[in-house]
């Protein structure tokens, strides 16, 4: 124990002297926090709906269906007449979308009136906007259907088939918070980064400095060599960890409320029970960045594996975000993806099975206990302990 | 005393070390010497126990470093021909940390690391950083951290190679010292004239195998020859290369 210690002490001293391990573990964290702050700011407010701001409704031929724009206009829409050719400016993004009344006047009454409305979903202001016009022709069809339905001595509610109900009881309060279930794969990224500089310079670089040879000429074991070097680079992931649970938390006390689109902020508490779910990857980080080491000749060929490494489960992590899959034991039992589906449910404020939180700590426990046992079983060999020729 | 007995190791069918046996005694300086690729490298990490031989076995002090490795390590102090120095540790750092792990306890370690800081005149940059380090100052990092545990057997792989003339022969002086203390010292060197001067016992290697062995004087009678440089080139001619395909430089 004494060993590993020492070693450990070497390696922390070591590192924290290291501008690239600092960066690594202090720096990089940084960077989803802001990544993810910007997007709310930006993606976030353009998809917020704000009912006090005013509609601005570009209109063709307002003149042919004086009924529309008047409503439209009791309900606070500001016309605007669209000049030149609706389609280029739309698609062209000045105008977030077009509303394109008949080219002649609204005759027979009984005939639906046609109605275009040019729309461009791939910007996020003409969503929102397009949003609250279709709410206003939709409201102003259903009012005109009751009020001829009156007229005719029946009941305003003869074509009303459903009455929905629709109450929001997730923490969603608008749609940018979809942003928030990338927290997990972030965090998920961290943890492959956070300590690989560490392990790949005490581990590669101490063999191609040809420090490796003395240090193993001293009264210990390579397993207590190596338990100390993993224990170094997991306080350094653990570093990281840190540092962007702490961010995270700051970008969201700092974006507002209504661009994050929560009804109540995640608290540091729910933040902390989300870094904890993936503490036993920080374990399997550590195994895989030493396996990796092992198992390449040189520190180049190492850092461009280890380069690799954090896109495989980070990536799931993205497409989970964008498609979320039920959680299931099978699936929990994956290392790095039963985290990543937990923590999405946390962000989400979706109940969380503690049986699947178990599941996965133990599977990625004992796949980390097989990865370590096989990178200490390459670091038996000879030839690891000198630089390769 | 280190006593090689039969040891043999090769790599990838290769034969770097064959049938090797030799004794290096208490109390005297051994210079094993050998053309490049004789496989000096090899019997060097064979000794220091980061090499398992593939036959025969190596006795630290009478330990036989297969069976307890930890026990015949703590009797050997190592300065090999790649330093591998801490670019971001100080010298009294590195000398604390392999203390550390021969679990020298703390006030001992310090006082001992007092100790080598002026034995070997270390007291300018013994809280320096490593990095940039002259050769000198990175050997002497290198050899007091050998030497923290008091090691009775000391193995030195090309101890004064690119050091200046002074530095050269205060390790030279320093060696000496620590035979006369009794203790064993078995250095490689290429250098010739090095081994003569220091060396009381010449084991040359050659093809993996040792061809020659003897106080200079006994090697002198043998072969008939006045010259140590005559001599080696007599007792190597005609050996290949045993270790060139398997490490560079030695």
């Amino acid at each position: 124990m004494r060993a590993i210690i020492s070693v450990f002490r070497k390696e922390m001293r070591d590192h924290l002297r290291d501008k690239r391990s600092i960066i690594v573990a202090m720096i990089y964290p940084l960077m989803g926090p802001l990544l993810l702050g910007l997007m709310f700011f930006f993606v976030g407010g353009s998809m917020r709906v704000n009912e006090d701001a005013p509609l601005i409704v570009p209109v063709m031929n307002p003149q042919n269906a004086p009924d529309i724009v008047h409503y439209l206009q009791q309900h606070g829409a500001i016309l605007r007449n669209v000049r030149g050719n609706p389609q280029t400016i739309v698609a062209g993004g000045w105008v977030p979308f077009a509303l394109i009344l008949p080219a002649t006047p609204e005759i027979d009454p009984e005939k639906p009136l046609p109605v275009q409305l040019l729309t461009n979903p791939s910007r996020f202001d003409s969503i929102v906007a397009t949003g609250r016009v279709v709410e206003l022709l939709n409201t102003y069809q259903r009012e005109t259907v009751r009020a001829r339905l009156q007229q005719a001595g029946l009941s305003p509610n003869l074509t009303d088939v459903l009455q929905i109900d629709q109450q929001n009881i997730g923490r969603a309060a608008g749609p940018s918070v979809i942003l928030l279930t990338m927290i997990p794969p972030f965090l998920i990224f961290t943890l492959f980064t956070g300590g690989v500089h560490v392990t790949l310079d005490s581990t590669s670089g101490e063999r191609e400095r040809g420090s490796f040879e003395p240090l193993m000429m001293n009264p210990v074991t390579r397993a207590q060599v190596l338990t100390g070097k993993i224990g170094a680079s997991m306080v350094f992931t653990l570093m990281a960890l840190g540092v962007q649970i702490f961010a995270f938390w700051i970008m969201l006390h700092i974006v507002p409320r209504e661009s994050l689109g929560l009804n109540e902020p995640l608290s540091a508490l729910r933040l902390g029970a989300v870094a904890s779910i993936c503490l036993p990857i920080v374990v399997l980080a550590a195994a895989l960045q030493l396996l990796i080491s092992a198992a390449t000749r040189s520190m180049k060929e190492a850092q461009t594996y280890l380069g690799l490494l954090p896109l495989v489960p980070g990536l799931a992590g993205m497409v989970l975000a964008l498609a979320p899959v039920q959680a299931q034991p099978l699936l929990a039992a994956i290392p790095t993806f039963g985290q990543t589906l937990l923590m999405g449910q946390m962000v989400r404020a979706e109940a969380v099975n503690w049986l699947l939180v178990g599941i996965t700590a133990a599977a990625t426990l004992i796949t980390t206990g097989l990865l370590l046992a096989l990178g200490f079983r390459l670091y038996e060999r000879e030839g690891i302990l000198f630089p390769q020729g | 005393m280190i006593e090689i007995r039969g040891i043999a190791k090769s790599f990838d069918g290769l034969n770097v070390v064959r049938d090797a046996s030799f004794v290096a005694r208490d109390g005297e300086i051994t210079g094993l010497i050998g053309p490049n690729g004789a496989g000096k490298t090899t019997l060097f990490r064979l000794i220091g126990t980061v090499l398992r031989p593939d036959r025969g076995a190596t006795l630290i002090d009478g330990i036989d470093s297969q069976r307890d490795q930890l026990a015949a390590r703590h009797r050997l102090g190592v300065l090999p021909d790649v330093r591998g120095l801490y670019p971001r540790l100080t010298a009294r750092e590195h000398i604390r940390y392999f203390g550390e792990l021969h679990a020298i306890p703390r006030a001992e370690l310090d006082a001992r690391i007092t100790e080598l800081t002026v034995a070997l005149r270390m007291e300018d940059f013994i809280d320096r950083r490593t990095h940039g380090f002259s050769r000198g100052q990175q050997m002497k990092v290198a050899l007091a951290r050998a030497l923290v545990h008091r090691p009775h057997n000391i193995m030195l792989d090309e101890p004064t190679n690119g050091l200046d003339v002074t530095t050269s022969r205060a390790v030279r002086d320093l060696l000496r010292g620590l035979r006369d203390e009794g203790r064993c010292i078995l250095l490689t060197s290429h250098i010739m004239q090095e081994v003569t001067v220091l060396a009381d016992r010449i084991v040359v290697l050659a093809g993996g195998t040792i061809v020659m062995e003897g106080t200079p004087a006994e090697l002198r009678r043998v072969t008939g020859l006045a010259d140590l440089e005559e001599i080696f080139l007599a007792a190597t001619s005609g050996h290949e290369p045993s270790e060139a395909a398997w490490a560079a430089g030695d």
